[in-house]
């Protein structure tokens, strides 16, 4: 075991002195601090002006109304989703708020905006927001209404008005709630609903297509209630019908459950397959290049009159195994910290994913599936590693067994995500070779115990003939020279006394 | 007589259909320098391998420092392979006190030895070097601070010299004599005989995986018929103990001047007593022992000729 603990310490010492191992390492903590500095500062502005010259007087006010109704009712969302990540519901148990579905129903809505808005639920939150959460704040605008700049002509027709507003679409609008970019303009002259008469509409050459939908949804529902009413319906009949709303119940499963319950509870998992292929392959590679530098450098011979093949190779793996898992410690810890000391898009994608792994089970067996994994991946690599000269010859024998484990993978991840149950996983779940990338996939889903066991026993078996196989290869291919063909390397996986 | 620090007892080495050792015995007794000769393929590294324990033997039986073949003996035993390599992007010192540890070797006691090891090595300016940017001489010295850090009982060494320049082939051949000279039993194998002609004090030859010699450099020059140059009156050919006598060279006085070659186990010394006993006037008796490259040749041509 000396040998090997001794192996292994210089395995890693020589790993962690090169520079890609330093860069692969960094990876995804810079990542992870991009995307969140990406999101806060990064994010496209989500606010957009617009101009309305209403010759007739009676669209604007209409248009305005849609547009704050809109507004208020994702303002509700996004208070209730803060309200409930920060458990504030207590607050004021009845409030809209209060409630995660509230802003799926039009009297929710209504009731939320009679009791002050956005506005008053963040003065109402704002005393009990805990230390330490997200910055609370009356969420943007989409949309703001800003007059038409001066010198702009309004008062000589839709062209004129088109002349003079062209350019400025290009620029930001300046408002007292900040700069936002102009969306469009929209002039509707004073015989608008007679025949002939048509509404204008400019954009900046990025038309806003939700305000350009409120803006028609707008323009037709008035014109309709006109037509009503010309037709002889009294005005307030006709404003009823205008304002009818089909009755329409919507239910969601709880936050967190249903179809978003397995995508959550799959994230960790499917991110462990990325890890355990990126680092098994990238470790991999560093051991491969190891070995072959010691054979190429012909100085295998004096640690083998030293040690035993099989203590290098286990100390090899070992050092490497550790290497791997700092690495993965490494990783999950800065995924760690930025789901819960972090706020933004990726603490949101990462939190509820993280906090449904709450069975110390799932967590045990995700460990095994993973060590599992990385151990079949490095004893192949190793075994590379022991029969080639050179990179280039590493490369040859890499690139089959490389496709070999990438492709089904792939594919069956791409499945996994549809369903766990596809036939694919289902049959790489009990191929061992495959066995921790299906399982991993489908951990996070549920798979009965019975499965479990079977092909952790399968996988297990496995293990030991491959350590015992291809340790064969490793020690009777350590003192050999060039690249033996495919009958050698079978002949020497079949020898017992291979190398002796 | 003390235990042999290596002894191999009909030993034989197959690789599929290839014989690389044939029915091998001999002992090294401790102490001394011991050479294990035999041209390319001979079964040198082959045999030293199995010494190590990195191969097995097929047949036979092998003792190493009074056990089989085993990394039980690794704080023993210093080994330089012949070909010789290092981990590049190691420092001198790691990589010597790295195979110090491998040796069984304390952490403190593996640094105290590796320090002093490159000061007489008059390596300790580089301590901290990466091999990498050392000269191939410097690193050869490195290989052999690894194979001498454990202050080894023994001592194998595969062709040493190969590889090194004239320069550091003497500061090899004055740590050898050095570690022999400390107590240490070096065995070294080459198919350079200066090198076993200037150190080894006993010979083992080999050709084709078989013993064809073992001895000291004297009983391997007496194995060869001496040869000598005589000047007499008359043709020395009928004397006894004389194999072949060529004439070379003749004189007006009637002096002749003869190529000779003694029969197998006929010394010069007899010869001489002989020509004085029986009034066999000479002018020149001028005695030349075979070099160890003659004994090499014969024993290894005889070999040749026998397997042909």
């Amino acid at each position: 075991m000396r040998a090997v603990l001794l192996v292994a310490a210089r395995e890693i010492r020589q790993v962690i002195g090169t520079r890609g191992f330093w860069v692969m390492l960094l990876v995804v903590p810079l990542a992870l601090a991009i995307s969140g500095f990406a999101s806060s500062k990064l994010a496209p502005e989500r606010s957009s002006a617009y101009i309305i010259v209403d010759k007739s007087g009676r669209f604007a006010p209409e248009l305005d109304r849609r547009l704050e109704l809109g507004y208020q009712q994702d303002a509700l969302h996004q208070l209730s989703e803060y309200v409930a990540r920060w458990n504030l519901a207590g607050i004021d148990p009845r409030a809209p708020w209060a409630n995660p579905q509230a802003w799926l129903s039009e009297s929710e809505v209504e009731r939320f905006v009679n009791a002050g808005g956005a506005d008053a639920a963040v003065a109402r939150l704002q005393p009990h927001v805990p230390p330490g959460a997200a910055k609370l704040a009356v969420p943007q605008r989409y949309f703001v209404a800003v007059p038409p700049p001066a010198g702009v002509p309004t008062e000589r027709g839709a062209d004129a008005f088109g002349r003079g507003i062209a350019g400025v679409l290009q620029n930001d609008a300046v408002t007292p709630q900040g700069k936002f970019p102009y969306a469009l303009a929209i002039y509707i002259p004073r015989t608008y609903g007679q025949p002939g008469a048509t509404a204008h509409v400019w954009t900046s050459g990025r038309p806003d297509t939700g305000l350009l939908g409120e803006v028609r949804d707008d323009l037709t529902s008035t014109l309709r209630r006109q037509a009503l009413e010309s037709s002889g319906m009294p005005a307030t009949a006709a404003a009823q019908v205008q304002a009818m709303v089909a009755p329409i119940a919507v239910s969601e499963p709880p936050p967190g459950q249903g179809r978003s319950l397995i995508a959550t509870r799959s994230i960790v998992p499917i991110a462990l397959v990325y890890l355990l292929l990126i680092t098994a392959i990238t470790t991999g590679s560093m051991m491969l290049q190891g070995l072959v530098e010691e054979r190429s450098n012909k100085l295998i011979e004096s640690v083998l009159a030293c040690i035993k093949p099989d203590a290098l190779m286990r100390g090899k793996l070992l050092g490497l195994g550790a290497v791997g898992m700092g690495i993965i410690l490494v990783w999950a810890g800065c995924a760690a910290g930025a789901a819960f000391a972090f706020h933004g898009a990726t603490s949101d994608f990462l939190r509820p994913s993280l906090e449904a792994i709450d069975n110390p089970w799932l967590v045990l067996a995700m460990l095994f599936y993973f060590v599992s994994g990385y151990l079949i991946l490095s004893m192949v690599f190793l075994a590379i590693g022991s029969v080639s000269d050179s990179i280039q010859d590493a490369q040859s024998y890499l690139s089959p067994v490389l496709m070999l484990v990438m492709i089904p993978v792939i594919i069956m991840m791409q499945a996994a995500l549809r369903s766990p149950d596809e036939l694919i996983v289902q049959v790489l779940s009990w191929i061992p070779f495959y066995t921790p990338f299906a399982m991993l996939a489908r951990l996070g889903t549920g798979v009965s115990m019975p499965e479990i066991v079977g092909t952790s026993v399968l996988l297990v078996v496995f293990m030991a003939l491959e350590l015992v196989f291809l340790g064969r290869l490793f020690r009777a291919s350590l003192l050999g020279a060039g690249k033996p063909a495919w009958s050698e390397i079978v002949a020497k996986i079949r020898s017992a006394e291979a190398g002796r | 007589m003390a235990e042999p620090v290596i002894s191999f007892e009909q030993v034989t080495k197959r690789f599929g259909g290839l014989t690389a050792v044939d029915n091998l015995s001999f002992a090294v007794p401790a102490g001394g320098i011991f050479g294990f000769l035999g041209g390319n393929g001979a079964g040198k590294t082959t045999s030293l391998r199995m010494a190590l324990d990195i191969l097995a033997p097929t047949s036979g039986r092998i003792a190493v420092l009074g056990a089989a073949p085993s990394r039980e003996n690794a704080a023993a035993i210093g080994f330089l392979p012949e070909e010789r390599g290092l981990y590049r992007r190691m420092t001198v010192l790691d990589t010597i006190v790295y195979f110090a540890r491998l040796k069984r070797m304390q952490a403190g006691a593996a640094r105290k030895a590796a320090l002093q090891l490159l000061e007489r090595l008059d390596l300790a300016d580089r301590a901290k070097t990466p091999v990498v940017k050392l000269s191939k001489g410097l690193a050869q010295k490195v290989q052999v601070a690894t194979a001498l850090v454990n202050s080894p009982r023994l001592l194998l060494l595969d062709e040493p010299f190969s590889g090194l320049d004239p320069v550091n082939q003497g500061v090899l051949e004055e740590l050898v004599t050095e570690a022999a000279r400390g107590g240490a039993t070096v065995i070294f194998s080459t198919h350079v005989m200066q090198h076993a002609e200037r150190l080894c004090d006993r010979l083992l030859l080999l050709a084709k995986g078989r013993k064809v010699f073992e001895g000291t450099q004297d009983d391997a020059r007496q194995a060869l018929p001496s040869r000598l140059t005589l000047t007499a009156r008359s043709d020395p050919a009928g004397l006894p103990g004389v194999a072949e006598a060529a004439e070379i060279a003749s004189s007006e006085a009637g002096w002749r001047s003869f190529d000779l070659k003694l029969q197998p186990g006929a010394s010069a010394a007899g010869l001489l007593e002989n020509c004085t006993t029986n009034a066999f006037p000479l002018r020149e008796f001028n005695v030349r022992a075979p070099t160890l490259h003659e004994v090499f040749i014969h024993f290894v041509g005889a070999e040749k000729e026998a397997a042909s």
